[in-house]
């Protein structure tokens, strides 16, 4: 398997309370990694790092071979990138947020091709058919020219997955997906998320659905403390956990309504 | 003691062509202020402090100077600095800045209500910055813009009248000069602040007339029947169901 | 001609005192204002519709007319239908009725945002309208529109400046009065500017300082 992202020695810090320390990671094409880890442990924070929505202050972020944000230089030098190289570079990982983070003044296809069309400057017709293909093939064809506003909670999030799949990224990161949605919708969700999973795109997804990533998820990784405390196969890792932390995370978070056993 | 308003009749084309000036003064004035406040409110929101500082000191300064004084250093101000410039001009210049900062308030409060996910979208797309406040922000704003835009130019269209004391022959101006003619204060005055009544009053019905086809709600909360609303609903209409 | 910095700077002195004609005014006006607006505000509750008719004119009219206009009605209009007033009091009464009307709004804005459930207690209790007014929602009202008001206050003093037009001797005034010796207008212009700059500046820090201070005594 190829190595897709690389994360070396990430760290942020809000004014003085360290969010992430010292974060190295490793993500292979199609593989699909599942972030665990107790709220305010960083989870969020290394997502929103790796694709420099919000900007680490140590460390790098590789994808594929090509850095976002720091780039290291010859002689161990570091070169920052200005911005717009960032945001040209943004935009291959998708990303997918908690809130869906729909924008409601433009109709589900315009959310979808705004991006291509303004960013990637491509046609429109060809945009706009690729779109069409991606929402037939999520059930959403009829609610093309729809609102955000008249959407389900669960079909909003479908439409913020097409959005981020429009972009052709080469990785998608989900920032707990499900975590806003009602209940009996999370589970549409996570069986789409699977689906997802199973034709290949890798994803890195920071979620509380535990029984989720003992299924779909080929890696989990334990945050703790703004450190990976551990990290391993999803089924071992879930089953037998050797860190204390993590025993007292799954004890407390292990709910029956979280299952994804279908 | 008689009133007598036929001298009103008499000069009636001095207070027409102040009218005139007026709508001209305060439509120039409040186009600019707005395009001047985009920046300033751009620049409030910069994520850098020094620009911040910039258009705070900036809002501050005229927001918390009486017109009438920026009018003057503008009057005297611009000779002084070698630019010679008619009345009407220094004085639209004027309100036209002391406007932008008012605007710029408005802008930044409408910015400030568009929910932070909308931008950190447009930016997981790609989009720079200033792609995003103009494809996903700035259309949401515009409804939140309008009420409050409305509310800002009324006062600057009533400021206008201060440019009477630089000699700019609107409204107030015309006014003071049918009183010094016609020692009729009462009823000069009277007729001077009917006229911007008018001017203002359909000036508002115009602007919520466009509030309401683009579907901003109007009123408040509706809902409430309570037996306090004899206390706290006090000159609120009640809506007919 | 050169800007004359000490030219300016020898203005503060005279222009200070004259600053403190603009907050005595300012003063007075507001505190007017807030009992006409307070009355105005208690007067519409009764719900009487001849009298709610002619402040929602009243509301109307001073809203939508300039303030100057206003200070001209009431030095130059109201002596000739017999009422003759000194320029500080037809001023301070323009300013006061002009403020008496915004209070009113501020006020409103205020009660239909108040929790009606003390209000209903009280109802239910059979309490009067006089302590309902004065015991449950005016101490609740005057703290909750406490940043509205200060705001008022600074336009209030704002307003002063605008006397000087009628010839109260005033910050802006004595400014005038130093350029015709000096026949420098800038230098005590820009002095004026930044005395009234640091006056509301004063004022709405102390707006906010109150306002934290009661925030936490209701917390």
């Amino acid at each position: 398997m190829k190595s897709l992202l690389k994360v070396t020695n990430l760290s942020k810090s809000f004014g003085a309370v360290p969010a992430l320390r010292d974060i190295s990671l490793e993500v292979m094409a199609g593989e699909v990694i599942c972030i665990i880890g107790p709220s305010g442990c960083g989870k969020s924070t290394l997502l929103r790092c790796i694709n420099h929505l919000t900007f680490p202050d140590g460390g790098f972020v590789e994808l594929g071979d090509v850095y976002i944000g720091r780039e290291p230089m010859a002689g161990g030098k570091v070169r920052m990138q200005s911005h717009s190289q960032i945001d040209k570079l943004r935009p291959r990982m998708g990303f997918v947020f908690q809130q869906f983070n729909l924008w409601p003044h433009l109709s589900v296809l315009e959310n979808i091709t705004r991006g291509p069309i303004k960013v990637q400057r491509r046609p429109r017709p060809e945009v706009e058919a690729d779109a069409m293909v991606l929402l037939t093939r999520f059930g959403l064809a009829d609610k093309a020219t729809a609102f955000p506003a008249a959407l389900s909670g669960g079909q909003k999030q479908r439409v913020a997955i097409a959005r981020a799949l429009a972009l052709e990224p080469q990785l998608m990161l989900f920032d707990e997906p499900t975590s806003a949605l009602d209940p009996e919708i999370v589970k549409e969700v996570l069986l789409f998320m699977r689906e997802l999973a199973e034709s290949g795109v890798t994803m890195v997804i920071v979620t509380h659905e535990i029984a989720f990533a003992r299924h779909v998820a080929d890696r989990v990784i334990f945050l703790d403390g703004g450190y990976v405390a551990e990290e391993g196969p999803a089924e071992e890792l879930l089953t037998n956990p050797k860190n204390p932390r993590l025993r007292e995370f799954l004890s407390q978070i292990d709910s029956p309504v979280m299952g994804c056993s279908a | 003691m008689t009133l007598d308003f036929s001298i009103i009749v008499d000069n009636w084309q001095l207070f027409a062509k102040g009218a005139v000036l007026t709508l001209v003064i305060a439509f120039i004035s409040i186009g600019i202020g707005f395009l001047l406040s985009i920046p300033v409110a751009l620049m409030a929101l910069s994520h850098r402090w020094w620009l911040r500082w910039v258009s705070g000191a900036y809002v501050e300064w005229f927001r918390n100077v009486p017109f009438i004084v920026v009018v003057y250093i503008f009057f005297y101000g611009l000779p002084f600095a070698g630019v010679r410039l008619p009345e009407a001009v220094v004085g639209t210049l004027a309100l036209a800045i002391y406007a932008s900062t008012y605007f710029s308030e408005v802008i930044r409060g409408a910015v400030l209500a568009v929910p932070k996910g909308q931008m950190e979208a447009a930016r997981a797309v790609g989009m720079s910055y200033f792609m995003g406040m103009r494809e996903i922000v700035a259309p949401q704003t515009l409804r939140l813009l309008l009420p409050p835009s409305t509310n800002t130019s009324i006062s600057m269209i009533k400021e206008t009248s201060i440019l009477s004391t630089i000699t700019v022959a609107e409204i107030t101006y015309q006014g003071l000069v049918v009183q010094g003619a016609t020692f009729a204060p009462f009823e000069v005055f009277m007729t001077t602040a009917v006229l911007y009544w008018l001017i203002t009053s359909i000036f508002a019905r115009f602007m919520h007339g466009i509030e309401r086809r683009a579907g901003i709600a109007q009123g408040g909360n509706q809902n409430r029947h309570s037996l306090a609303d004899k206390y706290l609903q006090i000159g609120t209409k009640r809506v007919q169901e | 001609m050169d800007f004359d910095f000490w030219g300016m700077i020898g203005a503060f002195p005279s222009l200070s005192r004259a600053a403190f004609t603009n907050l005595t005014i300012a003063i007075v006006a507001m505190s007017l204002a807030m009992l006409g607006g307070t009355t105005l505000t208690i007067l519409r509750s009764f719900g009487i519709s001849i009298v709610n008719g002619a402040i929602s004119t009243l509301i109307s009219f001073v809203r939508g007319t300039p303030i100057l206009v206003q200070i001209f009605l009431f030095y130059y209009g109201l002596p000739a239908i017999g009422l003759d007033l000194t320029p500080i009091q037809a001023g301070v009464l323009a300013i006061a009725v002009n403020s008496s009307v915004f209070i009113t709004e501020i006020m409103r804005g205020g009660l239909s945002g108040m929790d009606t459930g003390p209000v209903e207690a009280a109802i239910a209790l059979g309490v009067r309208p006089r302590a309902i007014w004065g015991r449950v929602i005016l101490p609740q009202l005057y703290i909750r529109i406490l940043p509205p008001l200060v705001n008022e206050l600074t336009t209030v003093v704002k307003g002063t400046a605008l006397l000087s037009v009628i010839t109260v001797i005033e910050v802006l005034r004595t400014a005038q009065q130093i350029a015709n010796t000096t026949f420098r207008p800038l230098e005590p212009l820009l002095a004026a500017a930044v005395i009234l700059f640091a006056l509301n500046l004063a004022i709405s820090q102390a707006g906010k300082h109150l306002e934290t201070r009661f925030a936490a005594r209701r917390g």
